[in-house]
């Protein structure tokens, strides 16, 4: 019996990753994921640079214009993906952001990460850049959260060198 | 998760269990058993489309799966659909792949939410789809059907598998199929898609991102107000996305309901506006854990779980009996959408026969 394979072929993209250059100005997309705002005070508390702070849906896209003020900084930094759906719009809102030229760092929780790859790679965006912090985020104390967030850091300093 | 499944099929090449087997071990299917998608089985459903099989009429995330008529048809095939059903299932793909619908985070999402469909107007009837007792249940071959198919092309198509491509924490017996029609005959309002600004004769198809639907018993109520306060208190739970992301919700209101309602003078609009205005949850539940709550929502301490009248999506089906069902729905990032069954001349489908290509070559 011959039979016809029901998966579907995948539409051809590809997606230029922007180099991370000079660091003038940083902007920060929060999905307003609990914690959140406590990864992203921590990890821009000893920068000596402009902070763009911008708040969007969890699980949407961000409004256009707030894309397009977040594209006139040097890097852009977006979390938190601990989720399916959250984890989904961060990655859709990085490609945006990388392709109108801005380089970004999508912050996702571990058990979310191959996850996050695999949607970068079927938008052509292989090599986007995303850091981990270690599952679960929500529900956790502030303490917590800053030790969590040391190894994202390291992860971040990795992707800027 | 395969263990034990080697040991218990028929080996024999090209046997049913053997097809089965290999299909569900490359997770192309639900768990369940399929109809193995020859090309002769697939073939038929192209009598039921106006389009080439190359076609793709939609590119569906998370894995940007493009859906051609030809792998429509075999994931159809695969879940048991009569031919027939093809207009049903491209509109319903076109309908997910809407960008208001949101499919990229309903596919990826831990939120056990799956898309359900509403089928309204003469084919739904023509082709048999059950609007009345059990219609989300099982014994109902379109309704049971339609569903799967879309859940296999969201599987094979847009590669929402487990733990792949759909991140349901637990996932929901209501994505295996959820898929019903409204019960036109018997319902004293405008039917959905007639609210939605299409002709009361057209054939359409409606998803919306919900919940598995959980009950509504109310025997007791005489008053429209006392019976939508059972309905309001049941939707309004804590744990619901729309507690802290307030949007759709689907009220599937049973026909003795909706009449008693109507009896009074109700229209639709008075029951939407009621549950509008009523449907909340205390916010100190709904903000708990550090989400970040839009203060708009909040009034007197209270979140309504509905944005507006429009967000409260209400379509009267089931038998007998006084009873709703109702299912929150993924939040503000989904949309419901509405597209009827047009034939390639943009003219409205009035019977499945206006699309057996092979009847109007022959």
């Amino acid at each position: 019996m011959k039979v016809l394979n029901p998966l579907a072929e995948t539409k051809k993209q590809e997606t230029k990753i922007n180099q991370i250059e000079k660091i003038e100005k940083i902007s920060l997309i929060n999905n307003t994921k609990p914690n959140t705002d406590t990864i992203l005070k921590e990890i821009t508390k000893n920068l000596n640079t402009k902070i763009l702070k911008f708040t969007k849906p969890a699980g949407a896209p961000a409004p256009d214009h707030e894309i397009q003020k977040a594209s006139q900084a040097n890097l852009c930094i977006l979390a938190l993906g601990d989720c399916g759906s959250c984890t989904t719009w961060l990655i859709l809102d990085a490609i945006r952001l990388e392709k109108l030229g801005t380089p970004t760092i999508t912050i996702c929780s571990d058990k979310f990460a191959k996850f996050a790859e695999e949607l970068a790679k079927a938008h052509g965006a292989s090599n986007l850049r995303i850091a981990k912090i270690e599952h679960p985020i929500a529900g956790l104390k502030k303490d917590e959260i800053i030790k969590k967030t040391r190894q994202t850091i390291e992860d971040i300093k990795g992707f800027i060198r | 998760m395969m263990k034990g499944c080697g040991c218990l099929i028929n080996h024999q090449p090209n046997s049913l269990e053997k097809i089965n087997l290999d299909f569900y071990q490359k997770k192309f299917t639900d768990g369940l058993p399929i109809i193995p998608p020859t090309p002769e089985r697939v073939e038929k459903f192209y009598e039921y489309s106006s389009r080439d099989p190359e076609e793709v009429i939609a590119v569906l995330p998370p894995r940007n799966g493009e859906a051609t008529i030809e792998k429509i048809a075999i994931n159809a095939v695969m879940a048991g659909c009569p031919p027939q059903l093809m207009p049903f299932i491209e509109n319903t793909i076109m309908a997910i792949a809407d960008e208001k619908f949101n499919l990229a985070a309903i596919n990826a999402t831990t939120h056990p939410i799956s898309v359900a469909i509403i089928v309204n107007g003469p084919i739904a009837d023509e082709i048999g789809f059950n609007c009345s007792t059990g219609c989300l249940g099982p014994g109902n071959l379109p309704n049971a059907t339609l569903g799967r198919a879309l859940r296999l092309c969201l599987i094979n198509i847009a590669g929402a598998i487990p733990g792949i491509g759909d991140y349901a924490t637990m996932g929901s017996p209501a994505k295996y199929t959820y898929c019903f029609a409204e019960n036109e005959d018997e319902n004293p309002w405008e039917p959905l898609q007639a609210e939605r600004g299409f002709p009361e004769k057209s054939t359409t198809v409606t998803v919306i991102g919900a919940e598995a639907p959980y009950n509504v018993n109310d025997h007791r109520s005489t008053r429209p107000e006392d019976i939508l306060d059972t309905i309001i208190d049941t939707i309004s739970t804590a744990g619901s996305n729309n507690s802290h992301v307030p949007g759709e919700i689907l009220v599937i209101m049973g026909p003795e309901h909706a009449k008693a309602i109507a009896t009074e003078g109700w229209e639709k609009d008075d029951v939407k506006d009621y549950i509008h205005e009523n449907a909340m949850v205390p916010s100190n539940l709904a903000d708990r854990g550090g989400r970040a709550l839009d203060k708009k929502h909040v009034k007197d301490e209270m979140v309504k779980i509905t944005r507006s009248r429009e967000d409260v999506v209400i379509v009267v089906a089931g038998g007998v009996g006084r009873h709703t069902l109702v299912a929150p729905g993924f939040g503000g990032s989904s949309k419901s959408t509405t597209r009827a069954l047009k034939l390639k001349n943009g003219t409205y489908a009035t019977s499945i026969k206006d699309y057996n290509m092979r009847e109007k070559r022959e």
